[in-house]
C-alpha cells in the first residue's frame, strides 16, 4: 500500500459513493480473475464440470457464461 | 438527427462530451450540455445565457453547490484500495502467472475500460434535451437545430439538472422563446 493512512481512512468511510465504487471495482476485478482462471483451466484440459466444481456453481452456469469466448 | 444540427449546435454536443470525459463522468447529462453551450462562446445560445449572467463559472458553481446525483467515480485503483486491495499487487501476481497485460486483456476489464475511457453514453435527460431542441425548432419553423434550440431544450423540466439550474438563475422557457421572437433565423 502506498499510503496506509489514506487507505485506512477510505476503508472506514461511510460515504456511499466510496463504498459503492469499491464494490463495483471488486466485481470487475472478480470477473477478470474468473475469466483468466476459467481460460487457464480449459487450456489445461479441465472439463466444464471440473471448473464448475472449482467455482462452486453449476456446470450449466459456467458453460453458458464462457462457452462463446472460451473453447 | 445530428444531420439537422447547425455547426455551432454540433460543437455544443462535442464540448459536452469533452466536459463529461474531463470530469470522469460516466454519462452525459443535461448539465454537460449546458456547460457545452456556455463554452461554445460565439453561439447564439451562449450569448442568450451570457446576457442573463449564466457562464461556465456560474454553472460550475451551481453544480458544486447542488448535491451531485452521485459522487465522482473513483478510479479502480483508489476504489479497491479503499477496501484494502492493492490493484498493482494483484496485477503483479497475475502477470507472474499469466504474462504481461493478462488482467487488462480480459473481457471484464475491457468493459470497464470502455466505460471509463471510450464512448460516453447520453443520459435519458440529455437525449430529451436534443429531442426537445428538435421540437422547438419545428415549432418555430426553423429548418435546422441551432444552439438556441438546445437552450430551449435545456429549459424543459423533464431534462434533468439543467432546467433547475437555469430556473434558479431566472431563465424561463417563455422568456427565451420571447427573446428569440425578436431575433430571427437559426445560427
Amino acid at each position: 500500500m502506498a499510503d496506509a493512512t489514506a487507505v485506512a481512512a477510505a476503508a472506514s468511510s461511510r460515504d456511499p459513493a466510496t463504498g459503492l465504487a469499491a464494490v463495483s471495482s471488486l466485481r470487475t476485478l472478480l470477473e477478470s480473475l474468473e475469466e483468466l482462471q476459467v481460460r487457464n483451466a480449459r487450456d489445461q484440459g479441465w472439463s466444464w464440470q471440473q471448473i464448475a466444481d472449482g467455482l462452486s456453481v453449476s456446470r450449466q452456469a459456467v458453460h453458458k457464461k464462457y462457452r462463446r469466448h472460451i473453447l | 438527427m445530428f444531420e439537422r444540427f447547425t455547426e455551432p449546435a454540433r460543437r455544443v454536443v462535442v464540448l459536452a462530451q469533452e466536459d463529461a470525459r474531463e470530469r470522469g463522468d460516466r454519462t452525459i447529462g443535461s448539465e454537460h450540455l449546458l456547460l457545452g453551450l456556455c463554452r461554445a462562446s460565439d453561439t447564439r445560445g451562449a450569448a442568450l445565457l451570457a446576457a442573463r449572467g449564466v457562464t461556465v463559472t456560474t454553472v460550475e458553481e451551481d453544480l458544486r453547490r447542488s448535491a451531485p446525483p452521485e459522487g465522482p467515480p473513483l478510479p479502480d485503483r483508489d476504489a479497491l484500495a479503499s477496501v484494502g486491495i492493492d490493484l498493482d499487487e494483484v496485477r503483479d501476481r497475475i502477470e507472474e502467472a499469466f504474462g504481461p497485460g493478462a488482467l487488462e486483456s480480459t473481457r471484464a476489464a475491457g468493459r470497464d475500460r470502455r466505460r471509463l475511457w471510450g464512448h460516453i453514453p447520453f443520459e435519458r435527460g440529455a437525449k430529451k434535451v436534443l429531442e426537445l431542441a428538435l421540437r422547438e425548432a419545428i415549432r418555430r419553423g426553423d429548418r435546422s437545430i441551432g444552439s438556441e434550440h438546445i437552450l430551449l431544450g435545456l429549459l424543459h423540466e423533464e431534462t434533468g439538472r439543467s432546467s433547475g439550474l437555469l430556473h434558479a438563475r431566472g431563465l424561463t422557457l417563455r422568456g427565451i422563446r420571447a427573446a428569440l421572437d425578436v431575433w430571427p433565423s437559426a445560427m
